[in-house]
């Protein structure tokens, strides 16, 4: 299956990056997209900001949240008529005016509203992480089958990003060498919890500090740095290590605050270094790929890489190089990966879901990436929950 | 007898002076940030002669004379202007020579480009679209080197709409302020590269030449093609235009950065990229973009007349492979390497 996937994927690279180009220049050939808001918390307001500045692509027609000050405030974003308010998910899939659907709920839900969604047929945006548990992942690569002109889009939005994509051409062709570490965090210093404007509704909306409803810092964060070496490699990690704990924030909270995970994966030679916090917000979001040939820095926006020095030493042949535009190595000897800043990847995210769906084609954050990320994200909290190395299960079957 | 032993003499005095010479020298080198690029300095001297405070004051100098990034440089404000400004010394030198290119190579490099750079998005703010055919006319109406000239130190426009880029031009002469102000501390071994534009004199250590290498056309900047030549020029200077780097896709095509002033559109030919060897940086970085729009037959008619330019130029033959040639006064090509 793995190999499978990455056809399709590479298949997809260069179109995608075309696409991502030249959008603007391209010509949407119909209607927009009739889309739904499931979850209208802080997520699925973002999303619904980024849909409001693409009305040729998408139009909000229904939001649908269980906390009224949510459907309230997502209804004041509306830009071309009032939106169809829902409390209830299932009777939004019921509107046979919507085409597709964006799932932004508490990861807990994401599994049941998203296989009501794929069963009433409509495309569906889900966000990140695909799925609370291994079996609910597994689930939902089952739904999907033969359903092959119904889009399923994963959030993993830096995948879209053209950024990050030329960090996986880069990668594939072999410009950072072996690649043998990646270091990733993704820190803040605060204590990440929303404010509740009603003490019995603390559980409803900093569902991200409870186990029951959430998969703490590794499936909130950690999951798009992990799912990203996942796609860019075609792997995923056979062993888990992991630690952490309650370290900085003792409020009452479950999910750890301060985690750190090891993830080995054998094929490649590889180990993954993935830790986030609440405690410091220093390095914040930072992500490193370090192969024998050189290393690649990103944030979300923008990346720079640093070749190995012994690799700068052209100098010990020539004193001067001649040439058109030269490139410029900053003080550290990197140079940026692409000449700007790319937009917030959830942009070319929903460029691309959009495209999907006109087209009828596989994403590339689709179910079966998905899963394997999921699958991940699940296999590290439960090393960290266990204090014990886990390993990924050759039987999961996906696809 | 008395008479044959002078020259040897000689020979013996020479060479102890070159041995002295190279004794006492040094090498220094100054790397720093200058016009969006790199540039580097090398020279061998006694004693550290030029500090970076020098040479980064005299690129800021200039930058506010004519850099299109800084807003309230000297061409920004002619650019603003509606008759032309008054302009300082550096700037004068620069749009003399680049009128005196322009009139030699029949038009085909103009100081009055930037309306097509910007227009066909290399300038600093970018359009959304490629220009269409009436809008090109447009354009064209303010491009022309007899639409500016200089009256003493006042730089005139016929048209508001005129507006100047040097940037073609001037980060040769950048380069050629640099050799200068290390001419002026008595330097004569030197190698100062500024964005891949260079000039050098004399020679390193041990009276070896400076290596110069010419970079590969690969285009691909994380992944450089190895040197395509190595170089040897003695004295002079040397630059290159190309557009295997900086072009952008429009519609299918690769849209070059090179512009052809008369007809207002983007060079296209078989031209990759032209290495130009002058005395002076401001002549090669002049006449490289010229080069790159006359085409290889046309530049090989034009530098078999010059006795001190010559070129090496990377192009690509008709069935698709891609080839180099070297013109007669290209210095220190050696068709072996």
């Amino acid at each position: 299956m793995v190999r499978r996937t990455f056809l399709k994927n590479t298949g997809l690279l260069s179109g995608g990056l075309l696409l991502s180009n030249q959008l603007s220049a391209l010509q949407p050939t119909g209607e927009p997209v009739k889309i739904a808001v499931i979850g209208c918390g802080d997520r699925g307001t973002g999303i619904m900001n980024i849909l409001n500045g693409m009305p040729d692509q998408f139009r909000i027609t229904s939001v649908c949240d269980v906390l009224d000050f949510r459907l309230a405030a997502a209804q004041k974003m509306s830009k071309t008529g009032a939106f169809k308010t829902y409390t209830d998910y299932r009777k939004l899939l019921d509107d046979k005016e919507v085409d597709a659907v964006i799932v932004a709920v508490p990861l807990y839900l994401h599994y049941p509203v998203a296989a009501d969604v794929i069963r009433s047929g409509k495309h569906l945006y889900l966000e990140k992480t695909m799925t609370y548990t291994i079996e609910q992942a597994l689930e939902l690569v089952n739904l999907m089958h033969g359903r092959n002109n119904q889009v399923l889009q994963v959030g993993h939005q830096y995948r879209y990003s053209p950024l990050y994509y030329r960090v996986k051409e880069m990668i594939n062709k072999g410009y950072l060498g072996k690649v043998t570490q990646v270091d990733c965090r993704w820190d803040r210093n605060g204590n990440w919890r929303r404010p509740v404007p009603d003490p019995s509704l603390e559980r409803a909306i900093n569902w991200r500090m409870y186990k029951e409803y959430s998969g703490g810092l590794a499936a909130e964060l950690l999951s798009h740095q992990i799912d990203f070496i996942n796609w860019a490699f075609d792997t995923h990690p056979q062993e888990f290590f992991a630690t952490g704990g309650i370290d900085v924030f003792k409020d009452g909270r479950e999910t750890s605050d301060n985690i750190q995970v090891m993830l080995r994966y054998p094929d490649l030679g590889l180990i993954g270094n993935f830790g986030a916090m609440c405690g410091n917000a220093h390095d914040g979001y930072l992500f490193k790929i370090k192969g024998t040939l050189g290393t690649v820095s990103l944030l979300t926006d923008q990346g720079m890489f640093y070749p190995e020095k012994k690799l700068l030493s052209e100098k010990g042949t020539v004193d001067g190089v001649t040439g058109a535009t030269r490139i410029v190595w900053n003080k550290e000897g990197g140079t940026p990966i692409l000449p700007e800043a790319t937009k917030d990847g959830t942009w070319y995210a929903f460029n691309d879901f959009y495209q999907k769906i006109l087209r009828k084609e596989l994403p590339d954050s689709n179910v079966f990436t998905g899963a394997r990320t999921a699958i991940s994200v699940h296999l590290a909290n439960q090393a960290l929950y266990s204090k014990k190395i886990c390993s990924w299960d050759n039987a999961y079957k996906i696809g | 007898m008395k008479k044959n032993l002078w020259p040897v003499a000689c020979f013996f005095v020479l060479l102890l002076c070159a041995f002295g010479r190279q004794e006492r020298f040094q090498r220094f080198e100054l790397n720093g940030y200058a016009q969006g690029t790199t540039y580097s300095i090398v020279y061998y001297a006694a004693d550290s002669f030029i500090s970076q405070r020098q040479t980064d004051s005299l690129l800021q100098r200039f930058d506010r004379s004519v850099s299109l990034y800084q807003p309230n440089s000297l061409i920004c404000r002619f650019n603003r202007s509606a008759k032309g400004i008054r302009i300082d010394e550096p700037f004068k030198v620069l749009i003399t020579r680049a009128l005196q290119i322009s009139r030699a190579t029949g038009g085909l490099v103009d100081p009055t480009v930037k309306p097509l750079v910007d227009a066909w998005g290399f300038g600093v703010l970018k359009p959304g679209h490629d220009p269409g055919k009436e809008e090109v006319k447009v354009l064209l109406l303010n491009v022309g080197a007899d639409k500016i000239g200089l009256r003493g130190d006042f730089l005139f426009k016929t048209k508001p709409g005129v507006q100047l880029d040097l940037n073609g031009i001037a980060q040769g002469y950048s380069v050629d302020l640099l050799a200068s102000l290390l001419e002026q501390h008595h330097i004569q071994n030197y190698l100062v590269e500024l964005g891949g534009e260079l000039r050098v004199k004399g020679s390193k250590a041990g009276n070896e030449l400076f290596k110069i290498g010419i970079e590969g056309i690969s285009g691909d900047d994380l992944d450089p093609a190895p040197m395509r030549k190595v170089i040897e020029p003695g004295n002079g200077a040397i630059t290159t235009s190309g557009n295997y780097r900086k072009h952008h896709a429009s519609g299918g095509k690769q849209i070059s950065h090179l512009m052809n002033p008369l007809t207002g559109y983007p060079v296209q030919n078989e031209m990759i990229s032209v290495t130009v060897y002058a005395k002076d940086a401001i002549t090669a970085d002049g006449y490289d973009n010229g080069f790159m729009a006359m085409g290889l037959k046309r530049t090989m008619a034009f530098l078999s007349k010059q006795k001190d330019m010559g070129a090496y130029i990377v192009y690509r033959k008709p069935d698709g492979v891609i080839t180099d040639t070297v013109t007669a006064f290209f210095k220190g090509y050696q068709k072996q390497n």
